[in-house]
């Protein structure tokens, strides 16, 4: 007899609507999938076939074909397990379904329904086809009742999915589950795997960042306004202290915005999702991560962390040390704000509006400039390294601060510094000036925008001529200096930009050229 | 010294064409002159065209000229390598291929060179000219062809030394560049120095504090100066009656290799060399190896044996106990150079500069910078004389907000009075000097 359920799987950050229709005939005893499944799908032929019978269900010794609708699209991963479960169940006449029913999981060989990454978008794709009940992993419920113009229902086991499946009016008791020998440590392994540990517990206040001042300043003023910043300094000077408080400096997503990372967050599946996600990401990934990390891939089609970071900070420590591969990487995302990802069959397009942060020390062994002259790397050796930082990144950061090492009586400054909350409130509402004005964040302003925000006046002009011109600055680098100054003057709540507001800027600009750099050091 | 538009005839935008124009009625004589002096100009703007291989060429095609006409000429990049001279010349330095596609293609578009010099205002002196300084003329290889900014006069001052030392000097180092800077000139020495920061810069600004002419010799072409705030320094050099000169033409862009070439310039151009804090392998060291080897004396400073900074030196004299000298102090490094305390009041009086005459600025000394700027700008350049180096201790000591602090070193650096450098900020130019 055929069964039809309905289930979805993941593409790219997108779920798609898959009908699983299951014949359960007459014949020699198999089990096939039919529609391009993947590896992970051809197992899940076992996952199923060792759920039903340790749910105390029988595995029908019949010929069994799976088809998954629509044919011509590659499905991945194993959120059809329980869908395929259930069909054969229902084609095998040993459950009788009342309406229909829309499933999501993957199935342990116990019979356990696990949670799945993309419950968010795979549901929301269920509701927009006209589901109206769905029975999702247990786990994933509170990630699932965010999409509310379907009713979740959820299901630790098969055989809970079947009671539900089966309605309240015909339920019976089921038969005994087999006996089953289990370890202690299982459970406990499985269940709630923490948040990403780093970023979430106790963050860094500002105020715990002893001096910097400049340091301090140039940050503000890049979370104001979105800006690409580097942090560059010698071991100690407090660049990843100071990128630790960025998270605390952020304001909370918009509606759009939170909508869209807690895709982001459901599809990459690392941790359980409770909410909404209202903290922008921080994204820090470690300076050995691959290409596909970065950018995203992999046989699943899954997001990397230029996707991960969508909307919040991707924060690179010791820039340099990137494969200059992944460093390559960013520059379509940099640009466009997505990244295309391209695989046999299938290609997705990821968002990945992400501000960049990076640390960097200013020569290999770190001590360049420091007063001890403890630096002893060949200058060949310092250019080489300063180059990995290559065009397109330079491009796209506006901010660039050296950070001297503080001296120890700064370390007890009588001053107490500007607490995290005070700069996020000035943060917010500089955002705020920015979003008014043109609808997005300065960084995002070029051209004609830009020199309409700005109102220059006609001795602004000058003085912007006068400034690119000194520091030899280039068409982009003049407009990376006017976007700094209208964050500066947004910061002070000016309607234009002034000359003060360019002079500053131009502390920001890059070095002009690695060998003048070093030679002044 | 005299001067005149035949020996060093000044390309400017006012100068007359830089390429005479056929048919205009110019004395023979003074025309295949120019012309061959332009023919100079733009072999000598060719990359990877040296002394040795200059001379070469010249002997085989007799003038700048000749060498031109033969790379314009059909088939003139083998005319070029081709190995035998015109007279079977026994020692012929073989061409390589793309070295004479480079001699053609630039013979094609002189005019390009010609006008690049003319623009960056250039003053071109040959080797055949009676302004090519001789103490060069006595110094192996010597450039067949100097740009010069300034008074090519002051390359063939009666008295020069050059002062040199690392580009990341302590305030020991930089204290004495400018006490021994200073006091050579007062006595009426040209001193010649690198441009580069650091000891270099110290001994320039010296010298413009006392407006006396110095003489500075870049690893470059004069359109690749850095830092910005020698871009003023420069400038500062020119308007004080000095020059700066280089051997690569305006657009050649230091690399590692041309510094160490320049150094021979740089000891070449002087009567003896002083060496004021040096670590190991600092180019000031291979500026003392040259000295030596041009025969000309060769000072250093000594310094605390277990400063790095003064390492190289201080292994320098050990290596040469014979040859390399030690600086005792300002007075006695006077008397070891030949120029007696004694003769300072007979030197030359104080030139007018050209900045003198145009503006009616006092002596432009720290305390009157100071002095000509604005309330904050003043605070933080009074701070960064008084050692304060980072943003923080800026801040701490001037008490103005950091976003002012910030825009205040920007205009500094603008007028070439401040360098950044790793975060930390010092004077620099006359703000640098005491």
């Amino acid at each position: 007899m055929l069964a039809t359920v309905l289930s979805a799987t993941l593409h790219g950050l997108e779920g798609r609507v898959i009908r699983v229709e299951v014949d359960v005939a007459p014949g020699l005893p198999g089990f096939s999938i039919v529609g391009l499944p993947d590896a992970a799908l051809q197992e899940s032929k076992e996952r199923v076939r060792g759920a039903i019978r340790n749910a105390g269900f029988i595995y029908p010794p019949r010929r069994i074909t799976a088809n998954l609708a629509p044919a011509d699209l590659r499905k991945a991963g194993a959120s059809l397990d329980l869908a395929i479960a259930l069909g054969i169940l229902l084609g095998s006449e040993q459950v009788r379904a009342t309406g229909r029913w829309a499933l999501l999981g993957e199935l342990s060989l116990g019979g356990e329904v696990r949670r799945v990454p993309g419950l968010l978008p795979m549901l929301a794709a269920l509701a927009r086809r006209g589901a109206r009940r769905a029975i999702v992993p247990a786990d994933g419920l509170a990630e699932a009742r965010l999409v509310s113009d379907l009713e979740s229902l959820p299901a630790s086991t098969l055989a809970a999915a079947v009671d539900l499946v089966r309605g309240p009016r015909s339920r019976r008791p089921r038969a005994q589950a087999p006996q089953r020998v289990e370890l202690a440590a299982e459970t406990a392994g499985q269940t709630a795997p923490a948040e990403p540990a780093a970023w979430s517990g106790d963050l860094p206040d500002l105020s715990d960042v002893r001096g910097q001042v400049e340091a301090r300043r140039a940050l503000e003023i890049a979370l104001a306004g979105g800006h690409g910043l580097l942090l560059v300094g010698p071991p100690g000077a407090g660049k990843t202290l100071l990128a630790r408080t960025i998270p605390g400096l952020l304001p909370p997503l918009g509606d759009r915005e939170s909508l869209s990372a807690t895709v982001v967050d459901s599809v990459a599946g690392e941790h359980p999702i409770t909410g909404l996600v209202r903290r922008p990401p921080f994204r820090a990934p470690h300076h050995t991560i691959s290409y596909a990390g970065m950018v995203g891939g992999g046989p699943r089609l899954s997001p990397g962390e230029v996707t991960m970071a969508d909307y919040g900070v991707l924060f690179l420590d010791e820039l340099p040390e990137f494969d200059r591969d992944v460093l390559e990487a960013l520059r379509e995302p940099l640009e466009d704000g997505h990244v295309a990802i391209a695989r046999v069959g299938r290609a997705a397009i990821f968002p990945a509006r992400f501000q960049l942060v990076a640390a960097m020390n200013p020569c290999p062994c770190g001590y360049a400039g420091t007063d001890s002259s403890r630096c002893h790397c060949r200058d060949s050796l310092v250019e080489r390294y300063a180059e990995r930082v290559s065009g397109p990144l330079r491009d796209r950061i506006d901010l660039w601060v050296t950070m001297p090492r503080v001296a120890p009586a700064a370390l007890v400054s009588r001053a107490e510094p500007e607490s995290s909350a005070t700069v996020a409130a000035r943060i917010a509402s500089c955002r705020e000036r920015q979003v008014q004005r043109r609808g997005r964040l300065n960084s995002r302003l070029s051209g004609r925008a830009l020199r309409g925000a700005a109102r220059l006046g006609k001795m602004e002009e000058r003085r912007l001529v006068a400034l690119s011109e000194l520091e030899g600055l280039s068409a982009r680098g003049t407009e990376r200096l006017l976007r700094v100054a209208r964050t500066i003057a947004d910061l002070a709540e000016a309607e234009s930009v002034d000359g003060a507001c360019l002079e500053e800027a131009a502390r920001y600009r890059s070095p002009a050229s690695v060998a003048a750099q070093r030679l002044a050091g | 010294m005299g001067r005149d538009g035949l020996m060093a005839r000044e390309v400017g935008p006012d100068g007359g064409a830089s390429v005479p124009v056929s048919g205009q009625a110019l004395r023979t004589e003074s025309r295949t002159l120019l012309e061959e002096r332009d023919a100079w100009t733009v072999l000598a703007s060719i990359h990877g065209l040296g002394p040795v291989t200059f001379g070469s060429l010249l002997r085989r095609f007799g003038s700048g000229r000749g060498i031109l006409s033969v790379a314009r000429r059909r088939g003139g990049r083998a005319a070029l390598t081709a190995r035998a001279g015109p007279k079977g010349e026994q020692e012929v330095t073989r061409i390589s291929a793309d070295l004479a596609a480079r001699i053609v293609e630039h013979a094609a578009r002189g005019d390009d060179v010609l006008e690049a010099v003319s623009r960056e205002g250039l003053i071109v002196v040959t080797l055949e000219d009676a302004a090519f300084p001789a103490r060069l003329l006595a110094i192996e290889m010597p450039p067949h062809v100097l740009f010069v900014k300034g008074d090519p006069a002051v390359l063939s001052s009666p008295s020069a030394v050059a002062v040199v030392g690392t580009r990341r000097p302590s305030d020991y180092g930089r204290r004495v560049a400018a006490r021994i800077a200073g006091s050579l000139a007062r006595q009426g020495t040209t001193v010649v120095s690198g441009l580069a920061v650091g000891i270099d810069g110290a001994a320039h600004a010296a010298c413009v504090a006392e407006h006396r002419p110095t003489l500075a010799v870049l690893g470059g072409g004069h359109r690749h100066l850095f830092p910005l705030a020698h871009r003023r320094l420069a400038d500062a050099i020119v308007d004080s009656g000095g020059a700066v000169v280089s051997e690569l033409p305006p657009d050649a862009s230091p690399t590692r290799g041309t510094f160490p070439r320049r150094n021979r310039l740089i000891s070449g151009l002087a009567d003896a060399t002083v060496v004021v804090e040096a670590a190991a392998q600092s180019g000031a060291l291979i500026t003392a190896s040259w000295a030596l080897e041009q025969g000309r004396p060769c000072f250093l400073v000594p310094g605390a044996i277990d400063s790095p900074t003064v390492a190289g030196s201080l292994a320098f004299l050990r290596a040469y106990p014979e040859a390399a000298r030690i600086v005792a102090g300002v007075p006695e490094l006077l008397e070891d150079l030949g120029l007696a305390p004694a003769h300072a009041d007979a030197g030359e009086p104080v030139r007018a500069t050209p900045a003198e005459r145009a503006s009616k600025a006092p002596t432009a000394s720290r305390e009157s910078v100071l002095s000509h700027l604005g309330g904050s700008e003043r605070a933080v350049a009074e701070a960064l004389v008084a050692g304060r180096s980072t943003a923080d201790e800026l801040v701490a000591t001037t008490e103005l907000p950091i976003a002012s602090v910030l825009g205040v070193l920007t205009l500094l650096e603008m007028r070439g009075l401040a360098v950044a450098a790793y975060g930390r900020y010092r004077p620099a130019g006359l703000l640098a000097s005491s």
